[in-house]
């Protein structure tokens, strides 16, 4: 295997978004603003769900970050990158395919790491959270293996979606759905209505495994959590299939 | 076209169905494990299991520390283990009574006929508060069962529930649902009933909640992961429970016959049916606990006054439409389908009591279709899923030994639950002595003597025990617990204390320990021929007193003052004082006065004379 490629297609991957702020400000900034917002100043040392308000929204901000930067990392990045026709491009050079994929899975997590740095530097700092070295490790892998379900979800949108209506269709999807998984306010204090639904919504099952690794969460067994994520993994490699199938349809008729 | 994709979306899907399937949020539970087992460790070899869902033909059991460590045919004893021999003779999970109303010693009086646990339905709030912290700080046992409780019920103004004398919130409207289901749950409810009942199905009108308030009551409960049952009495007001989402209804109704679909619907809803066949068959006019209390194995160990309350029952209300018949067939219907029936008594209301009754229901549930085996479920598996309770209803190993060991065979013939050889609660074995006899009682009555705290427990020599009692029923915040203490007075072994603090909150703020003269408590027993009460008191130097409750007095107790110093002193108290005779006697209280703070002060030698 070619593993200069890979890696040096991760390189400039993650050195592309750094320099785009559209994905690398708005990405990092709006969870941990969030989190300032919900989790320190109005949540704080309350009690949720067994821990603290400010440690509970750890964990589910965490995922919000991950979420986001795997969704928009895929969703917009492969839209804009399809309209510009440099998949085609790419096609053209030695560079193995999936490299491209990889690149960008390794760009998801990583911006994911840096969120989830930053996220629990700024709860244990200003947010009282006290999370023993284990949990926060545990905390950690969780989330950033977590983020794949939502790179194939973001993958599966960005065959889809056009480039320029992207954003527009990721925010569309990706906002209410964090909301109604409990990423923002814990699931428990969602309105009973939005709270049935939360189970359907793959954010939920990611922010659930999170709450597990720190002890809190609703308390279904863990597995049932991975089961359904492998399952929307599934789902969006399955719409990606489709996608690419239509693209190829479309340019070589 | 694009096979690949569709069959991997295909496996999403499936992946999607199966996690979310598998990871459904638990059903709302009453959620907590009770209480940390006693030692105990000991086999039962031989002996016939059923285990709460099934029957095991010959078997041995080891408990170990108070719970079950062993289950099964090949078993083996360790050497040090002591042994029972279960040859001929059937284990059983401590039963679950799964409709009472806990007042003064029913705890005790359930634990006397093998039931460990009771699902209270509605009580004292307070009362039920010290009960449940007792029993999270490892009391109680093995002298009483276990308890969970509603608390506080969900009704109207002037509706059911409200003619018992406690003053309790009631509700009018839906939007005061939600912040009356907090205030439940912060008293400590471990699950939400509310009243439905217009009384209509028994030739009555009551006042009741609205379904809309109904409605709003069952979501609210839901919403906050608490069961919500609901007391219906009609065959209108199951529907309208059912359709609103009810958890489970805790009285089968008897004015109709039950619709066709009525447990399609009841199963659609996954609900639990708690019949109470043995009230309603009170209500009918029938005695039907009669065999009970003449002639069954249990009747040695029940007091007179209980005898006398299984050979009442209800009068027959001209209006009532109430049938024994319709009530059967609705849980026929229901068991048929697979609903989960539980057993529960009622008790004490006329005709019932406290653990016996039980039994009784056990009979009526295998009249209604339920197999032996099932109807034993019914008190033990069935009530243990419906209300998550993990730690019991079962003979599994890590539960907590509460075991019922009968003679013969219960699952061929239900009734020989009757024929109790042991009980063990958290594996401790329960020392269960025969009731004094009506001659031995009338002789404990007869001369007067009501306690001397000289034994290992807080007993009285006659009527329906002692229990603390405080403002807390009429909106308080006072508290109060007793407890044995040595020395007693006039060099006795022991005496009562009685330890709390008056905090202001009710309209007369009280905090102390009460003598139930005849069971069930608040009953008039007549003691005319007793003029004085008399007994020994020394504290803190504060003002207590003593308060009677009376027919003669109504609802309000008449009091005299007396101050408990250092030393012990006697006081005797005049019935004359307190504005009666011994005539109609209901409780005598013994209680801190209105000034605040913390009190201690002990009781001893207490009588009549």
């Amino acid at each position: 295997m070619n593993t200069r490629a890979y890696a040096l297609e991760a390189r400039y991957e993650f050195l592309k978004q750094v320099r785009m702020p559209a994905y690398a400000i708005p990405s990092i900034t709006f969870p941990v603003m969030f989190y300032l917002l919900f989790g320190v100043m109005f949540g704080g040392g309350r009690p949720a769900a067994g821990t603290t308000v400010a440690t509970y929204l750890l964990a589910t901000y965490a995922a919000f970050g991950v979420i986001g930067a795997a969704l928009f990392g895929f969703g917009v990045g492969v839209a804009i990158e399809r309209g510009q026709g440099w998949m085609t491009l790419k096609r053209a050079t030695p560079m193995p395919p999936f490299a491209y994929f990889f690149a960008k899975v390794v760009m998801a997590m990583t911006f994911g790491a840096i969120i989830i740095l930053l996220l629990v530097g700024v709860g244990t700092a200003l947010g009282g959270v006290r999370l023993p070295v284990s949990q926060l490790l545990a905390l950690t892998v969780t989330l950033i293996a977590g983020a794949i379900p939502f790179c194939a979800l973001g993958l599966a949108i960005g065959y889809f979606a056009g480039p320029n209506s992207s954003v527009a269709i990721v925010n569309l999807i990706f906002m209410p759905m964090a909301f109604a998984s409990g990423l923002w306010i814990p699931v428990e204090m969602l309105p009973p209505v939005v709270r049935s639904i939360s189970p359907f919504l793959p954010p939920y099952h990611l922010a659930q495994l999170a709450l597990g690794t720190i002890g809190s969460g609703v308390g279904a067994p863990a597995w049932t959590h991975v089961v359904t994520l492998a399952g929307f993994t599934s789902l969006g490699l399955g719409f990606a299939g489709m996608g690419y199938r239509r693209d190829e349809d479309k340019t070589w008729g | 076209m694009h096979t690949k994709s569709l069959m991997i979306v295909t496996l999403g899907l499936a992946l999607i169905a199966a996690g979310l399937v598998a990871g459904r949020p638990p059903a709302p539970t009453a959620g907590e494990t009770l209480q940390p087992p006693p030692s105990g460790t000991f086999a039962i070899r031989d002996v016939r299991v059923f285990d709460g869902e099934r029957v095991l033909g010959k078997a041995t059991v080891i408990v170990r520390d108070g719970r079950i460590a062993a289950v099964g045919a090949d078993v083996k004893i360790p050497a040090d283990v002591p042994v029972v021999s279960g040859e001929g003779r059937t284990l059983l999970p401590g039963l679950i009574d799964s409709h009472v109303h806990t007042f003064g010693n029913a705890l005790q009086r359930a634990l006397a006929s093998g039931v460990t646990t009771v699902l209270d339905m509605f009580t004292d709030q307070g009362q039920a508060a010290r009960w449940r912290a007792e029993q999270r700080a490892g009391g109680g046992t093995p002298g009483r069962a276990d308890l969970l409780s509603a608390g506080t019920l969900v009704t109207a103004p002037k509706g059911h529930g409200t003619q018992f004398g406690l003053p309790i919130p009631t509700i009018t409207s839906p939007t005061e649902a939600e912040a009356f289901v907090d205030a439940r749950i912060a008293e400590g409810s471990d699950y939400i009933k509310i009243v439905y009942e217009e009384g209509d199905a028994y030739g009555l009108s009551l006042p009741s909640i609205s379904g809309a308030t109904l409605g709003a009551a069952i979501a609210a409960a839901k919403a906050r992961k608490k069961l919500a049952v609901v007391h219906v009495g009609s065959r209108r007001a199951a529907d309208a429970a059912v359709a609103a989402g009810a958890s489970g209804l805790v009285h089968i109704f008897g004015d109709e016959a039950p619709s066709n679909d009525f447990a399609q619907r009841v199963k659609a809803a996954r609900m639990f049916v708690i019949p109470t066949l043995s009230v309603i068959e009170s209500v009918t006019g029938v005695a039907g606990g009669a065999d009970i209390a003449n002639a069954s194995p249990l009747a040695e160990f029940l007091t007179p006054d209980e005898r006398a309350a299984l050979n009442a029952s209800f009068p027959k209300r001209a209006g009532t439409k109430v049938t024994l018949q319709y009530a059967t067939a609705a849980v026929r219907q229901l068991h048929a389908v697979g609903i989960p029936i539980l057993a529960g008594s009622d008790a004490p209301n006329t005709g019932t009591i406290h653990g016996a009754t039980l039994h009784r229901e056990l009979e009526l549930l295998t009249r209604a279709g339920l197999s032996p085996i099932a109807a034993l479920g019914a008190a033990t598996s069935a009530p243990a899923d419906a209300f998550g309770l993990t730690d019991r209803g079962r003979i599994a190993v890590g539960r907590r030994a509460d075991l019922v060991l009968v003679g013969g065979d219960p699952t061929a013939d239900v009734t020989a639950t009757r024929n109790i050889v042991e009980i063990w609660k958290g594996g401790a074995r329960l020392d269960r002595k025969p009731a004094p006899t009506e001659a031995a009682l009338a002789e404990a009555t007869a001369s007067g003597r009501i306690s001397d705290f000289d034994g290992p427990d807080i007993t009285a020599e006659f009527g329906g025990g002692w229990q603390i009692s405080t403002d807390t029923m009429f909106g308080g915040a006072s508290e109060a617990t007793m407890q044995l203490v040595r020395p007693g007075a006039a060099g006795s072994t022991g005496a009562l204390e009685i330890t709390g603090a008056i905090t202001p909150g009710a309209p007369f703020p009280w905090a102390g320990a009460m003598f139930f003269p005849a069971s069930p408590p608040m009953s008039p027993a007549n003691l005319s021929k007793f003029t004085e009460i008399v007994f020994h008191a020394r504290g803190d130097g504060r003002e207590y007193q003593v308060m009677v409750f009376s027919t003669a007095l109504g609802n309000t107790p008449a009091t005299q003052p007396f101050t408990a110093g250092a030393e012990w002193k006697q006081f005797v108290m005049p019935l004359k004082g307190f504005g009666v005779d011994g005539a109609g006697l209901r409780g005598i209280l013994f209680s801190a006065g209105a000034d605040q703070g913390s009190f201690r002060f002990a009781i001893d030698q207490v009588r009549l004379r």
